[in-house]
């Protein structure tokens, strides 16, 4: 937990409002609706403005707050008296084991400090599962091989001393190795540094800023808090992924809503919506399965450092910034964005598969009634958190206009997928088969064809784009002169 | 159908209220006789189907559930555009959830169908004390304070309620709206909300057909979602078999 000296326990969330921030008649609150896309966009960029100036700060001034600890880690001993659950370390996910890991913290990996300081130590802690003739099918071999050619392409890149981010994204869109995939995703959002000299001082800083935004946030207690947001914020967390254990641990609960209560006020124009909640959580578990061994979704965070689940936090809080910035609009007041890719989708199911579009238009189902919600939660609704985690390693590896666009083309050949069963459906039917769609046992397979066939979409009519236009009109291709 | 020969009618209902006052735990206890704690947020609307078997007819509900976030409000008229009915749900342990309702009922008297069924519905009984001793004490309305008269906050120990029965009934009495307190958790009240809106839907506005697909109900011609022509009327979602307590 981040431990903030001022505030020994949580927030209360309120129950009733000192002040009422909505007025009743309103629509929108005060702040958005007078905000302006732009003014949004300067707000966000002011983020990595400070950044610049706070270059200059020397490091030494990191006194307090978690990230002090951080570079005195190598002090946190005490944390292996602490009583070894009756299990071992390893969960029921099958996990690799590491050959020298001693056991400290149920769970977590012996050589963390390593890695809290710079994720780059995650190269050499790989584990290959010894090859053994006698045990292995040729099958398993072959698949062990091909794991352990594929880590060593991306450990090509990444040792590199300046990460060439082309060639890092052109590996990573096919996927990225569990082990690899937190360095990898804050690489490709441009959170750390691609120049391996930068990495270190660059993370301290960082980590120091959310730690101290979080700080200042909760300094007050409730009196200085935003009233609104932090109560919707605190009902929204323990209804986030409540099927998954991870999510009903008061560790991962208290840490994310202080990551989104951070967020939302430093970023006015938006503030906290609901499908936020749903995003910062592939960070969370990808970045928190970094330090621990066995499955991450099984895993109570109770017993890591502060220091740890600090440093996943802040990881956790300036990816799920980098990822919104691209994704503003869809966020703010009338959610433009959203309506803007409905439309965009409407408009491209017509020319992939206008049978489908047709009957949907006959049955009169709406484009806005199944895909807001592909749009607000980015598909996570659709999918298991593990298949939208493989999805974003393509996501990223799109670079800026992956949230914003290739998503687009992801939701076509999503929806044009069921077209058979579709087309005879009527609307009720429709509605309830789009609102829990049989994607139960999708796995890597299927989220991996997903993924081939939107880029084929992608590259059908992306280039003319011109038609996928803010109004949602159409223009053919006629008149493109193409 | 399994019903016989009744004429059935479909009927559009929203729901509106704010964030986590529990419409869609209304909504799934009604459908599926279910309750989830901790149900993730809605996002958007969802839609869902029951019947309601009332004596001389069918009535089934095309619902609605929306979103309640504040940012999501600009999406609600798309959703009580040409309903015939609204459920607003307010949380009675929730003092400010009254107002977003009172907010939601001026809209819809405003915008929405003139002629709308609104039930105004304040759930979470079961936080309060009278969550016990009052099952199957009651029919239709839940009026344990009757007219309410004289009655003063009862800040009993342990009763989160912030929101008497009186008030809101008396507002309710105000706005013409049907009234009750309901527990999606316990199931107390949730039939009976929407048996008392199918009784109150005037059979003057309901267009009855002889069968499945046979024509076109509710909304008509400006129907902009649609959704009654051809529908099966064997919900998708129907698994409660004993229908409205009527």
């Amino acid at each position: 937990m981040l431990n903030f000296e001022n505030t020994p326990s949580r927030p209360r969330s309120p129950t009733h409002p000192k002040h009422k921030s909505t007025p009743s008649g309103g629509s929108h609150s005060p702040t958005t609706a007078a905000a302006s896309y732009n003014a949004f966009m300067s707000q966000t960029d002011d983020d990595w403005g400070l950044d610049l100036n706070d270059a200059s700060v020397p490091k030494e001034t990191t006194v307090t707050g978690g990230l002090g600890s951080i570079a005195s880690m190598a002090g946190v001993t005490s944390i292996e008296g602490r009583p070894l659950g009756a299990k071992g370390s390893k969960g029921a996910g099958g996990g690799y084991e590491y050959p020298l890991a001693k056991k400290r913290t149920r769970g977590l990996k012996a050589q963390f400090e390593g890695l809290v300081r710079d994720p780059g130590n995650s190269l050499h802690m790989i584990y290959h599962p010894p090859i053994n003739t006698d045990v292995h099918s040729s099958a398993e071999i072959e698949a062990m091989n091909a794991r352990i050619s594929r880590i060593n392409k991306f450990k090509t890149v990444l040792q590199s001393s300046t990460v060439d981010l082309t060639k890092l994204r052109s590996l990573a869109w096919g996927g990225i190795p569990d082990e690899l995939r937190p360095m990898a995703w804050q690489l490709l959002l441009g959170y750390l540094p691609a120049n391996s000299d930068r990495r270190v001082a660059t993370l301290e800083r960082k980590r120091k800023e959310y730690l101290d935004s979080a700080k200042q946030a909760f300094s007050r207690g409730d009196a200085g808090m935003d009233q609104t947001i932090w109560h919707q914020i605190s009902i929204d967390i323990p209804r986030t992924n409540p099927h998954i254990p991870l999510y009903g641990h008061k560790t991962t609960q208290r840490c994310l809503e202080k990551i989104l209560y951070v967020w939302a006020i430093r970023h006015p124009a938006s503030g906290y919506v609901q499908g936020i909640n749903d995003l910062v959580t592939p960070f969370w578990q990808v970045f928190l399965s970094a330090y621990i061994e066995g499955d991450v979704e099984t895993f109570d965070p109770g017993s890591l450092p502060p220091e740890v689940l600090d440093v996943v936090s802040a990881d956790c809080f300036w990816c799920l910034t980098k990822l919104l910035d691209g994704i503003q609009d869809n966020y703010i007041h009338s959610q433009p964005g959203i309506q803007r890719q409905v439309s965009q989708l409407r408009d491209l199911v017509r020319r992939i598969d206008s049978g489908l579009a047709k009957h949907l238009n006959d049955v009169q189902v709406q484009f806005i009634q199944f895909s807001f919600r592909w749009m607000n939660c980015m598909l996570m609704r659709e999918f298991s958190v593990k298949n939208v985690i493989r999805m974003w390693d393509t996501y990223m590896s799109e670079g800026n206009s992956g949230f914003s666009e290739f998503h687009l083309y992801v939701c076509a050949a999503f929806l044009v997928k069921w077209s058979a069963e579709l087309k005879k459906m009527d609307f009720q039917e429709v509605m309830m088969f789009l609102q829990s769609l049989p994607t139960k046992e999708w796995g890597e397979k299927d989220i991996g064809l997903l993924l081939s066939e939107a880029f084929m979409w992608q590259s059908l009519y992306r280039n003319s784009s011109a038609h996928l236009r803010d109004d949602g009109t159409t223009v053919h291709n006629e008149e493109l002169n193409l | 159908m399994a019903e016989g020969p009744k004429p059935s009618s479909s009927v559009k209902l929203v729901l509106l209220g704010e964030a986590a006052v529990g419409k869609s735990s209304l909504v799934l206890r009604f459908v599926n006789d279910d309750f989830q704690e901790n149900r993730e947020p809605t996002i958007g609307a969802a839609f869902l189907t029951q019947k309601c078997s009332l004596p001389n007819r069918t009535i089934k509900f095309e619902i609605w559930d929306t979103a309640g976030q504040e940012r999501f409000a600009s999406l609600a008229p798309m959703y009580y555009r040409n309903a015939q009915s609204a459920l607003v749900v307010y949380d009675l342990t929730k003092a400010s959830s009254l107002a977003k309702a009172k907010h939601w009922v001026a809209e819809l008297q405003r915008q929405a169908s003139p002629g709308i069924v609104i039930a105004l519905v304040g759930n979470k009984l079961d936080l309060t004390n009278q969550s016990t001793g009052l099952e199957g004490s009651m029919g239709g309305l839940s009026l344990s304070n009757a007219a309410g008269d004289g009655d003063d906050d009862e800040e009993e120990e342990g009763d989160a309620r912030q929101i008497t029965t009186a008030e809101a009934k008396s507002y309710a009495d105000e706005e013409g709206l049907l009234f009750f307190e309901t527990s999606a958790k316990t199931g107390h009240n949730v039939q009976e909300v929407f048996t008392a809106i199918a009784n109150a839907i005037p059979e003057s506005t309901l267009k009855t057909r002889g069968g499945p697909g046979s024509g076109r109900a509710g909304g008509g011609a400006t129907d902009t979602f649609g959704g009654s022509g051809g529908v099966n009327l064997s919900a998708v979602g129907e698994t409660n078999k004993d229908g409205c307590a009527c």
